[in-house]
């Protein structure tokens, strides 16, 4: 219940006031949710197919990762913002799609695992780790983060 | 004319079986839009890190055709898939799609898009050697790296767009909006109407 009077706050609050107001603003809004989706995707991709011996060999892993880690937060700090935003002007009908409890909770796990597991055990000499504990970090990160951006897109198909 | 001869081969392309088999068919058409927009993430994800190397945003230390070099075959690949999809989603929707000012501006960004890349690349070639492994690279590349980013955020908003009706052929625009959408039968009623 109390999950259900947020989203109904949500729907009356002046952000959802203004994209009711203003339909270009949610167009505009997702324009850029989109580009910060382009931005993340890259640098998931970059890192995680660095740490699987796919792209990049020549360049240590160790300086891939360091370079997407920056723009992962940027890119990710973007779509939150802009997601925020988007939730507000459809508040009571995300609270009842499947999908988006899907993908918010998909998110959860997906920053807890960068932020938690994937950063810290990735901040140390990479030729320290196993192979396989290294493969199967680039594996799951993989998959999380596809997962969370295919249910964003399935929200709007369902 | 342009508008009319794009209008019957849309109308043509519409009238096929597959392109109805589709629009019609739920899963497939959202399967191939989502793939079209997930894979935004390779194509676009790889040229934007091109293009933040040369503006020194991200890998300052890599040399710049190392960067440029390694990610070419990732990025190509998925804008095949770009591609293909998006020709898909076009053949779907083909008369809704030519009449939508959105996709014609998306289509005139994708040509700018393509000659800037095209010049880009020369100019890159041609001097790369001598700056690649500075972190930020010269002015004529750094701005061909800030028009590649600005053109194709262009067409991911304008691509975005073309879901919205706003100025669909049904509602009420003004003839520069009917001529520019290729509104063709619109057009027509609209001067006839107002003669």
């Amino acid at each position: 219940m109390e999950i259900l009077s947020f989203f109904e706050w949500l729907d009356t609050s002046f952000l959802a006031t203004i994209s009711k107001a203003y339909g270009g603003t949610f167009a505009v809004i997702q324009m850029f949710h989109l580009l910060g989706l382009a931005v993340m995707g890259g640098m998931v991709l970059l890192s995680d197919l660095r740490l699987l011996g796919i792209v990049m060999r020549d360049v240590p892993s160790e300086i891939v990762v360091e370079n997407t880690n920056r723009w992962f937060t940027i890119a990710l700090i973007v779509l939150i913002a802009t997601g925020i935003f988007m939730s507000s002007a459809v508040a009571l009908k995300l609270y009842y799609n499947e999908m988006f409890w899907g993908k918010m909770i998909g998110l959860l796990i997906g920053v807890l695992f960068v932020y938690f597991i994937k950063r810290p055990l990735l901040s140390q000499d990479h030729s320290t780790l196993k192979p396989s504990t290294i493969r199967s970090v680039a594996i799951t990160s993989i998959i999380i983060w596809f997962s969370v951006a295919a249910s964003g897109r399935w929200i709007g198909f369902s | 004319m342009l508008n009319e001869w794009l209008l019957s081969l849309a109308e043509w392309l519409d009238a096929t079986s597959w392109s109805t088999s589709i629009h019609e068919s739920y899963y497939l058409y959202a399967w191939i839009e989502s793939t079209h927009v997930l894979t935004i993430t390779i194509f676009l994800g790889m040229l934007f890190i091109i293009d933040f190397r040369m503006l020194g945003l991200a890998f300052r230390k890599v040399p710049a055709d190392v960067i440029a070099d390694r990610l070419d075959k990732p990025m190509m690949i998925g804008f095949s898939v770009m591609i293909i999809t998006g020709l898909l989603l076009y053949y779907a929707i083909p008369v809704r799609t030519t009449q939508s000012i959105w996709f014609r501006m998306k289509v005139i960004l994708l040509i700018a898009a393509a000659i800037n890349a095209f010049t880009f690349r020369t100019k890159m070639r041609q001097s790369v050697e001598t700056w690649s492994t500075q972190p930020v690279a010269p002015k004529r590349i750094r701005n061909g790296a800030a028009f590649s980013l600005a053109f194709w955020a262009g067409v991911v908003m304008t691509g975005r767009a073309i879901a919205y009706d706003w100025f669909d052929c049904h509602k009420d625009l003004s003839s520069f909006m009917y001529w520019a959408a290729g509104c063709v039968y619109e057009l027509e009623s609209h001067s006839s109407g107002g003669a």
